[in-house]
């Protein structure tokens, strides 16, 4: 039954080498080639999926060797069916879109190519495989976003892409070769269970093994996922064509979240590299925030905002989140997808056709006539502070009623907390003729949210962590000292309620703001529109290498 | 005894300067017979000359064939003109070998490490002979958009640069896990280092890529690789690769 976790990758290898051998045979319908073979490889996944439900199957198989071990357990499995899924898809949508590009079945010969290389990787139950897959993805996409050969610009943020993703595969050899010293093995099993059985046996340079593995896998996981200093190749990898942006943003640029997940055990074993997580998580999430927010191109503004949300992805995993980071990874990409998938169709749409619905709730929501007199304030920060947290808590204890006990949900919490009553005060500022019913939307939207995400994330770290105790070690190795994590509450309460106070006093005297506290902003808007300068800052660096490296090819004649 | 013997071997398993004695000759020797020669051959001297003397290699030799094998990678990043590029990514290459030899010795197939690294630049050889045959030189910026005109020398050109530099699951991929994993328990520099090496070969393929194949269609009308070429080119290719998995590939 497991070797079914064969058929994943080599059904889109083989559509890549039939969809080349029959390119000048079949012509344009070669790409039903891939069509098929994208259907069969999800067939296959669902398959499997349905399996382990039902018989709980966590095995490996083997192509031979010490190396070249697939695992057919919940996560490889999972990620298979959501990998299939959108390649699928993609692959469909690629028949009519792509049909008017040269080098038509190149395009899909890469797509199976990439297909057969994240089955690869999601499965890998070896070191040599995972490091081979996790190479072959940067490589390949570096091709895929520079399909058009025309343009010099796709070619160079192509490029980007791939030294970014280089540099996240050096990291996971470093890691891989400590591992593999330790103990002896490719194998990620047999790695997991001995590091398990003696988490403190090997030190390396000063460090304890799971510490310096942990952080160069975060590295890895980093480059990959477009965290803050590695991450100025996402929002210009769009010159790549449309369907390769949706697999990109759906399933190749999440990968780092499944990989923190695939070391889980590992990471439970390290100190602080959980917390860094966190930080960089958390820098990245607003700072790619913020960045969408100032775009000015509807592709750029996208790409921030997937750097934003791979930032909460990564922050997921800092609280020990674990499970929650692989739901987030998949509602992401499903809705990323969608809304690379449909730009186009809805831009041409809006051409013809306004597309606003008559009907009443659209009116309501969208066309909104404020009323001269608002509502106390007072009530309004009541329900803006109490109705978030009530919905929260409701929700969360319905799945679990210990989650109080664990600092990571209570940190996830607080940002639930802060996001619901951002919310609700932002729904009172935008004024209604019936605050009420504004604001009751509203709330009933957030509350089938946070169910919903409560919900299926407790399904989530049942179905990829079933071993209590496990879910109890991540959660614990993220923790911090009680004292530390209290201040750090307050801190971030106190900072997000002067935001709310600044935010309102600024509404309040829209006309009579001070020329210093604008040029101040102007400023700050200028760096922001500018991206920090990170961009130059990154070309400056790579024109200076390269000068340098002709005149000291000057220097020596050449040779 | 030994440093002559190390300093024979720094000749042929480059180390800078003496390295700069084999790009010489490289580039003087104008016969593609003997630059092929050349290429196989070089590494083997000087790994026959290691092993024939016994001697252990020292730490001092190892950090100098990396920093040599850095220089050299860094350098290529400016290269434009394709012989040169080959003959300074073999020394690049080859002078990474030092630190496999020191970590892991005799125990290791290193005349197999570099056959691996050499064959492929054997095939980049031959691609850029057809360049120059095509257009009078083989150099990067200058003619440009090959993938629209030469779809098929485009193709085989793309395989033998990513060969040569050390992707998966061609030999010298093989190569440089095996060197980093020798080497990152022992000094974590030198790991980084080596992987710091990988990535400027990453950079100067891609920039030979984008230098040859990317761009608007040049106005020069040359013919493409014929299908029997490119069938042999491909067949080239798989077999470096079964060379790769079935040699390399078991690693320890």
């Amino acid at each position: 039954m497991e070797n079914l976790v064969f058929l994943l990758p080599l059904i889109p290898l083989v559509s890549a080498l039939i969809t080349h051998l029959w390119a000048d045979r079949l012509g344009n319908q070669v790409t039903r080639v891939s069509v098929v073979g994208g259907v069969i490889s999800f067939v296959v996944a669902v398959l499997l999926l349905i399996l382990m439900l039902n018989y709980d199957i966590d095995a490996q198989v083997s192509f031979g060797g010490s190396w070249g071990i697939l695992l057919a357990d919940s996560l490889s499995v999972l990620m298979a069916v959501v990998i299939s899924g959108i390649s699928m898809i993609v692959r469909i949508y690629s028949v009519r879109y792509m049909i008017e590009e040269s080098g038509y079945s190149r395009f899909f010969v890469l797509l199976d190519l990439m297909a057969a290389s994240l089955f690869f990787m999601v499965t890998a139950g070896d070191l040599i495989t995972l490091l081979i897959a996790w190479h072959a993805i940067g490589v390949l996409l570096y091709f895929l976003l520079g399909y058009d050969t025309r343009s010099h610009s796709a070619s160079r943020y192509a490029f980007w892409t791939l030294f970014t993703y280089r540099v996240g595969d050096i990291a996971m050899v470093l890691a891989a070769g400590l591992l593999y010293h330790a103990y002896g093995t490719w194998s990620l099993a047999e790695i997991f269970e001995r590091l398990a059985a003696d988490p403190g046996a090997h030190q390396y340079f000063g460090f304890a093994l799971p510490e310096l593995v942990g952080v160069l896998l975060a590295i890895s996981a980093f480059a990959r996922s477009a965290q803050f200093f590695l991450h100025t190749w996402l929002p210009y990898s769009m010159a790549g064509p449309t369907p390769v942006s949706a697999l990109m943003h759906a399933g190749i640029v999440n990968a780092g979240g499944f990989l923190i997940n695939r070391f889980a055990p590992v990471f439970v074993h390290t100190g602080d590299v959980l917390h860094w997580l966190f930080i960089v998580g958390l820098v990245t999430a607003v700072i790619g925030s913020v960045l969408m927010l100032t775009q000015n191109d509807i592709k750029k503004a996208l790409g921030y905002s997937t750097m934003g949300q791979m930032g909460f992805m990564i922050m997921e995993c800092g609280v020990g989140a674990f499970s929650l980071a692989i739901y987030h990874l998949i509602a992401h990409g499903l809705f990323k997808g969608t809304l690379f998938l449909g730009a186009g169709s809805v831009i041409n749409e809006a051409r013809k056709n306004d597309g606003v619905p008559k009907d009443d709730l659209y009116t309501f929501v969208v066309e909104r006539k404020p009323v001269k007199q608002q509502k106390p304030w007072l009530i309004m920060a009541a329900i803006t502070l109490i109705v978030p947290i009530f919905v929260l808590v409701l929700a969360h204890w319905l799945v679990a009623q210990d989650f109080f006990q664990k600092q990571g949900a209570i940190v996830l919490l607080f940002f639930g907390w802060v996001t619901g009553a951002h919310l609700i005060f932002s729904t009172y500022q935008m004024g209604s003729q019936n605050i009420w019913r504004l604001v009751g939307l509203i709330v009933f939207s957030f509350a089938i949210i946070v169910l919903g995400y409560a919900v299926i994330s407790h399904a989530f770290d049942l179905f990829l962590y079933p071993d209590p105790a496990f879910r109890s070690q991540i959660y614990a190795a993220a923790n911090i000292d009680v004292f530390w994590f209290d201040v750090l509450v307050v801190l971030v309460t106190i900072i997000m309620v002067l935001g709310w106070v600044a935010r309102y006093y600024t509404e309040k005297n829209r006309n009579q703001t001070s020329k210093h506290l604008n040029s101040l902003w102007m400023s700050f808007y200028a760096l922001v529109s500018r991206e920090f300068y990170m961009n130059d800052i990154y070309a400056w660096i790579s024109r200076f290498i390269l000068n340098l490296a002709t005149r000291l090819n000057v220097w020596l004649r050449w040779r | 005894m030994s440093d002559l013997v190390f300093l024979i071997a720094g000749l042929f398993l480059p180390i800078f300067p003496m390295s700069m004695v084999f790009n010489e000759v490289f580039s003087r020797v104008g016969n593609r017979n003997h630059r092929i020669a050349l290429l196989v051959l070089w590494p083997q001297i000087g790994i026959f000359f290691i092993f024939a003397s016994g001697a252990e290699i020292p730490g001092w030799i190892a950090s100098w064939g990396l920093l040599t094998a850095l220089l050299y990678a860094f350098r290529l990043l400016a290269i434009r003109e394709m012989q040169l590029w080959i003959s300074f990514l073999a020394t690049s290459s080859w002078a990474i070998l030092w630190i496999t030899l020191q970590n892991s010795g005799e125990s290791s197939p290193v005349y197999l490490y570099a056959l691996g690294i050499s064959l492929p630049l054997v095939l980049l050889l031959f691609l850029s002979d057809e360049l120059i045959k095509r257009f009078g030189a083989a150099y990067t910026g200058l003619y440009g958009g090959l993938a629209l005109t030469q779809p098929r020398f485009s193709g085989i050109l793309v395989m033998v640069v990513l060969a040569v530099i050390a992707t998966p699951l061609f030999p010298a991929f093989f190569t440089m896990i095996q060197t980093i994993i020798v080497s990152s328990p022992v000094s974590l520099v030198t790991a980084i280092l080596v992987g710091v090496v990988w990535l400027l070969w990453s950079w100067a393929g891609a920039r030979l890529i984008q230098g040859l194949i990317v761009g608007p269609a040049t106005e020069m009308q040359t013919p493409d690789l014929s299908v029997a070429i490119t069938k042999k080119y491909t067949i080239a290719l798989v077999l470096l690769v079964v060379f790769g998995l079935l040699t390399l590939g078991g690693l320890p």
